[in-house]
């Protein structure tokens, strides 16, 4: 390879592929839920690729967290997200969840999230106690239903995620200067002006 | 002769930071999974951003401004260990040099929190959030290659093989050591190296991956004086290239 970029010429050349090696870099996902900062409840932010929970921690950290202001993080595989049925029209979510056949208890919390918006992020409505994550649904219809309309909701067991912790608070201390990783840090209105100006004097 | 051996330690520091910032931004498009090429691309901008802060110390100490300093200087200026400016080679390679001086860079800023060089223990303080990210994502990813298939425990072992001559170039003794370590300024190269291999034996602990004897190691020296390898000179040119064109130009 010969490009005008002298990183890609001095790439590795002997990049191989096989079948092996291509199921060994087929990740699972994780899904990514962010505070903002600590008056705000935590959103869901989207999806990382990782090959278990703290890589995808160590992935979500700058995948999602790399502009403006975070307070905290955390992750959870995908396939641990319990989700309820998507509801249409005026229809709330919480009304299509049915009853476990059986109740047995309360020993594991949940994270409950609910989507309030079509096309917006699913946002953190409470936590629940249950047994499994059907009755965990059952349980947020019952005490976090509130009149206004939800689309979906989603039920999470907080012992399967990965919070940040104590410590980690620190993660986020320098993130509010790095303004020049936005877009809105550049502002080239003047310059162009001054341009276009010197141009029309000429 | 304080402000010369202030002026040295921020030199080697903030020289090592742009040179591994720039060598590691060089994998900007490239990394393994596109969310690693973000992170390892963002820490590579937090390495340069770290470089900048040390340069204006340097400027408000009476050197040249960050720009000219970190543009206009030809390799033999330069202070940063050897490690920092060997080529990327492949991503195994980048790995075991990011954990390995990313860890002493932790240690080090741990230490100068205690300097009594007020605005370096600030800059210590400051950026403790990004180094502990550093850090977290260098030793992650150490212990996840580090035990998962035969290839990957192979790669890191000969790229760590390789690596730990250079890496202990880091620990090179300052000809000011005494007046640093007497003033407060910080505590000396060879407590920090003690340090660093009780960390780096602690985590490769739970990899797959074998530590030879450190006396055994012997260390490449020369980079904190100017004495470079080949490769110092040409990462400098093409760093520089677009500045040069114009070094007075307002961006």
């Amino acid at each position: 390879m010969n490009s005008l970029d002298p990183r890609v010429n001095r790439l590795p050349q002997n990049v191989t592929s096989n079948k092996e090696e291509a199921a060994l870099s087929q990740f699972s996902t994780f899904e990514v839920f962010v505070q903002p900062n600590p008056k705000k409840t935590f959103q869901h932010e989207g999806a990382v690729h990782g090959p278990n929970l703290e890589m995808a921690f160590v992935m979500a950290k700058e995948a999602f967290t790399r502009r403006f202001t975070c307070s905290s993080l955390y992750v959870v595989e995908t396939a641990k997200v319990f989700v309820s049925a998507l509801s249409e029209g005026d229809q709330n979510a919480f009304d299509l969840i049915q009853e476990p056949a059986q109740s047995t208890g309360h020993a594991n919390s949940f994270e409950i999230y609910i989507l309030q918006k079509r096309g917006k992020q699913t946002v953190h409505a409470g936590q629940v106690f249950a047994d499994s994550p059907e009755e965990a649904m059952w349980n947020a219809r019952q005490q976090l239903n509130k009149a206004t309309q939800v689309f979906q909701v989603w039920a999470i067991r907080t012992d399967d995620i990965r919070f940040t912790t104590v410590d980690e608070g620190d993660l986020w201390q320098t993130l509010p200067e790095k303004k020049f990783r936005d877009a809105s840090d550049y502002k080239g209105g003047e310059k162009l002006k001054e341009f276009l100006d010197k141009g029309n004097n000429l | 002769m304080k402000e010369e051996a202030t002026k040295e330690l921020l030199y080697k520091i903030a020289d090592d930071q742009l040179v591994l910032g720039h060598r590691n931004s060089e994998w900007t498009g490239f990394g393994p999974l596109l969310e690693e090429d973000i992170a390892f691309s963002s820490m590579a901008q937090d390495k340069l951003g770290q470089s900048l802060v040390l340069y204006q110390l340097l400027h408000q100490l009476g050197e040249a401004p960050p720009d000219t300093v970190a543009f206009m200087r030809d390799s033999t200026s330069f202070h940063n260990c050897i490690f920092t400016e060997l080529p990327n080679g492949e991503y195994d390679f980048s790995l075991v040099r990011h954990f390995l001086f990313d860890t002493a860079e932790k240690l080090r800023f741990e230490m100068l929190r205690e300097s009594t060089f007020i605005a370096l223990a600030e800059l210590a303080v400051k950026i403790s959030g990004e180094l502990r990210y550093h850090d977290l994502h260098a030793r992650t990813w150490m212990k996840q290659l580090g035990s998962a298939t035969e290839e990957s425990i192979l790669r890191l072992q000969q790229s760590l093989t390789f690596s730990l001559p250079y890496a202990l170039g880091i620990f090179e003794v300052s000809p000011y050591e005494e007046e640093l370590t007497s003033e407060k300024i910080f505590a000396g190269e060879k407590i920090l190296r003690d340090r660093w291999m009780e960390r780096v034996e602690e985590t490769l602990k739970k990899t797959e991956l074998r530590l030879p004897q450190w006396e055994s190691i012997n260390p490449v020296f020369g980079g904190r004086a100017g004495n470079h390898s080949e490769h110092l000179q040409p990462l400098l040119d093409e760093m520089s290239e677009v500045f040069k064109i114009d070094p007075n130009a307002e961006w």
